[in-house]
């Protein structure tokens, strides 16, 4: 069965990276641009997992992942926060905003599937 | 193209936008900027440089972008203070930022020495001024590499001993972060054979069940040859929503009581070595059933630190503004586009034609409907001529390191404002504005601005200015580069100008003529050739680039007071407001902002000097009377000007002429079709154009035709000079 995964970031290269990395094993990939983007996109789709940035314009990693944990239709959508920062302030906010696992940038590709695959059921 | 190869043409395009923004934040900074959006869109731009070189392994970019994303980083938290200093350190990091990229895109070597010495003076801004910095890049390093595949596969061989038991117990956290017990058991199974038993003891009543509550609980039991660091790793994510005990089978609680053979030694080094696990270690909660855990580091998670807390600030303070919504197009599909409305417009021109040539009235639905046609087919070529468009921003924006450079080579200091950075125009006119703005802001630092002393002396604060600017007018751009130097100085350039033999001693000039001498070729000062305009060109050059898309320079300069250098230019090179004329059964066509009014001459106002050259008069003044057919060698002999119509024209440096031709057609709006790119160059003409009934017009270069025509006779003089010179 294949996965739809909504990644979010600002960063087009990273989006290009993520989108080549996930269709590589046969993922359906949704982008968006920054957490309002993100929001917009999920209106219309409920991926199986979210893959998001934390520093972004408009509206940052964390504030989307307060949005989408609010809604009580994602509740149950596993997000993977995408960081270069691996230091233990940003990873613990973004649990407490309610991040469910996170993956260190520059990413592996075999790591970002095998986070994936992790969380999703 | 290999999709990887394509990402990173991705990233190098991203690095120019970031690098733009970069600049741009940090020049409203030390304009006084204090919005903490500008700092966290400048700090973002250099921590998106740095998360993608990371992906390609441009090691020298990742690590000159972490020292300055530490820098930063400190200024975004408030440790340091935007002082002009500071700043203008972080403008010239951005500076050897910029050029770091294009050496990577061009695999082309950096200046080390240069980086490095910038790095260093980052590092002075950052905390503790820089050793305690120096340190913890190392330690961040490891963030950056490549990371092996999961430990899960790389250490299985450490140590055995008897069969793990790891007890686990969710919490109602770990499932609102949309974490599953079943999908950590099942990770759990993949590490070896594991044995999971569950304790059911908790579950109330159904009736008494909340659904988000957790009341389950597993022990597991996993071969004894597991590593400790891979079975911590299935639990990374759920760390602190869980209660997680992880011990030898048979061992008694306390952690330092371990079975002989195992090395805790090393398994501490592992640990403490592994920043994923030093960050992850739970919070435990000091229960009966729970072990002390080796090697803990307690992360007090409800206690925001300062960086924390300004992230916290600057989310509070997101501002859900309209996204632009935008597409990116290859900029060959919009040509293509623009190339086949270019043929719509000329087929439409050539179909009314047609239709009104077959007799169809004037009010027949036919013409009505092709009335509504070509209005239709104007709009949708203006809208794909708008697509084109770009706003002159990314042709200012590469102006403020350009005066920083040439001002700490010439040692003035100088400020550069710019205006009117929104005003839009054809991509090509944009990318082409580059080379003689550069030059000329060159030139304006360089001569046009007097040393700090001379500026002293005269009264005026030492910091020069030059102003960069933009506007609309008329439906063409107008650009100006104005200083406010000493001005031009007119008796030097004159007597520069008779020494190189480009004027008669006794010339008599207006200081407009004067100013206007600097753009002839082979006015040269050379004996104040510098290192900074000294380079070959002259504005001569300037000129002739303004002129080939089609615009016009003109200088006013004011003794004491500074220069400015105005530029005309037109917003698209696709089309052009033309005056259809014909000569000697030739249909050409005059570009209408060239022409300031059209007349017939009288007899008593045509005056022959000698040869072919005559002269009209024109209210109270002379100007050059030029027959279009004998400058382009049509005819032999000049018409008879009282037969003719003539074109008033002003050409460059608002030089006047009069174009005699036969008869004007009518005006409208051309296509234009390179001539050079089907043919060749012509002197004299410089494109052409399908009209309506399919005939190729070409179209007048008039500037070219003016000048060949006063200084020689036709333009084979012109040919022959180029073949010779």
């Amino acid at each position: 069965m294949s996965m739809t995964v909504l990644t979010v970031d600002d960063s087009r290269t990273m989006r290009e990276m993520l989108r080549l990395a996930l269709t590589d094993v046969g993922y359906r990939v949704l982008q968006a641009e920054d957490g309002v983007h993100g929001l917009e996109v999920l209106a219309g789709e409920t991926p199986d997992v979210i893959v998001t940035d934390i520093n972004m314009p408009r509206m940052d990693g964390f504030g989307f992942i307060e949005e989408v944990r609010g809604d009580p239709q994602y509740r149950g959508v596993p997000i993977l926060v995408l960081t270069t920062e691996s230091d233990a302030e940003k990873k613990n906010r973004a649990r407490m905003a309610g991040a469910t696992g996170w993956i260190v940038k520059p990413f592996n590709p075999v790591k970002l599937v095998d986070a994936i695959r992790r969380v999703a059921a | 193209m290999d999709p990887l190869a394509a990402i990173r043409e991705t990233f190098f395009q991203e690095c120019e936008e970031q690098l733009a923004e970069l600049e741009s934040g940090l020049l409203a900074m030390e304009g006084g900027d204090t919005d903490s959006e500008t700092i966290n869109a400048v700090f973002r731009a250099v921590h998106s440089i740095k998360g993608g070189a990371g992906a390609f392994s441009l090691e020298p970019l990742v690590r000159f972008a972490h020292v300055f994303e530490t820098a930063l980083d400190e200024m975004r938290s408030g440790r340091l203070a935007p002082s002009a200093d500071v700043l203008k350190t972080l403008l010239r990091a951005a500076d050897v930022l910029a050029d770091q990229v294009r050496a990577a895109h061009d695999g082309a070597p950096e200046d080390e020495a240069r980086s490095a010495a910038l790095a260093e003076e980052l590092k002075a801004l950052g905390p503790e001024g820089g050793s305690a910095e120096a340190a913890g890049t190392e330690d961040d390093w490891g963030d950056f590499a490549f990371q092996p595949l999961a430990a899960i596969e790389a250490a299985p061989e450490a140590g055995s001993g008897a069969a793990w038991r790891v007890g686990f117990k969710p919490r109602a956290d770990l499932y609102a972060k949309a974490n599953e017990a079943a999908l950590l058991l099942r990770e759990l199974r993949r590490l070896g054979e594991a044995v999971v038993e569950l304790d059911a003891s908790a579950l109330p009543p159904l009736a008494d069940l909340d659904p988000e509550a957790a009341y389950l609980a597993w022990t597991v039991t996993l071969p004894g040859n597991l590593d400790e660091t891979a079975i911590r790793e299935v639990f990374e994510f759920v760390d602190g929503d869980c209660e997680l005990e992880i011990g030898r089978e048979g061992e008694a609680a306390p952690a330092d009581d371990v079975a002989p053979e195992f090395d805790i030694s090393a398994l501490l080094a592992k640990v403490q070595t592994a920043p994923e696990n030093l960050v992850m270690e739970p919070v435990v909660e000091p229960g009966p059933r729970l072990a002390p855990e080796p090697a803990t580091t307690p992360v007090d998670a409800a206690q925001p630190s300062p960086a924390a807390a300004n992230d916290a600030q600057a989310a509070a303070q997101r501002k859900p503004d309209a996204a632009g919504a935008t597409i990116r197009v290859d900029l060959e599909r919009v040509d293509r586009l623009i190339d086949l409305v270019g043929e719509l417009v000329i087929n439409q021109a050539m179909l009314s034609q047609r239709v009104m040539e077959a007799g169809f009235a004037r009010a027949s639905g036919v013409a009505m409907g092709l009335d509504e046609l070509e209005q239709l087919t104007r709009e949708i070529q203006d809208s794909v001529m708008a697509i084109r468009a770009q706003p002159v921003k990314s042709v200012f924006q590469r102006m403020p390191r350009l005066v920083r450079e040439v001002a700490a080579m010439t040692g003035k200091p100088v400020r550069l404002v710019t205006e009117g950075e929104g005003t839009e125009v054809d991509k090509t006119v944009i990318e082409r504005l580059a080379d003689p703005l550069t030059h000329m802001i060159r030139n304006a630092i360089d001569h046009g601005l007097e040393s700090p002393e001379k500026r002293a002396a005269a009264g005026k604060p030492a910091e020069g200015v030059v102003r960069l600017t933009a506007a609309h007018r008329s439906g063409r751009i107008v650009i100006e580069v104005g200083d406010d130097g000493g001005g031009i100085n007119r008796e030097r350039v004159k007597a520069i100008a008779v020494e190189r033999g480009l004027i008669a001693a006794d010339a008599a000039l207006s200081d407009e003529e004067i100013d206007n001498l600097i753009f002839m070729a082979g006015f040269s000062t050379a004996s104040e050739v510098s290192d900074i305009s000294g380079r070959g060109v002259g504005m001569d050059v300037v000129r002739r680039s303004i002129q080939a898309l089609g615009g016009r320079i003109t200088i006013t300069s004011r003794p004491g007071k500074g220069s400015t250098f105005t530029m005309s230019l037109p917003l698209t090179l696709a089309v052009l407001d033309g005056m259809v004329v014909s000569v000697q059964g030739q249909t050409l066509v005059a570009p209408i902002t060239a022409i300031v009014e059209t007349l017939l001459p009288k007899a008593s106002d045509v005056h022959s000097l000698g040869g072919h050259a005559r002269v009209i008069a024109i209210r109270d003044s002379y100007v050059p009377l030029i027959d279009v057919g004998m400058a382009l060698g049509y005819r032999a002999e000049p018409l008879v000007a009282t037969q003719g119509v003539a074109l008033l024209i002003e050409g460059e440096g608002g030089a006047r002429a009069a174009l005699l031709v036969d008869a004007i057609q009518g005006q409208r709006q051309v296509v234009i079709k390179s001539l050079e790119a089907n043919y060749r160059q012509v002197p004299g003409v410089a494109a052409a154009t399908i009209l309506g009934d399919g005939r190729v017009a070409l179209i007048l270069d008039i500037d070219t035709i003016v000048a060949v025509s006063r200084g020689a006779d036709s333009l084979r003089a012109e040919k022959r000079l180029a073949a010779t010179g």
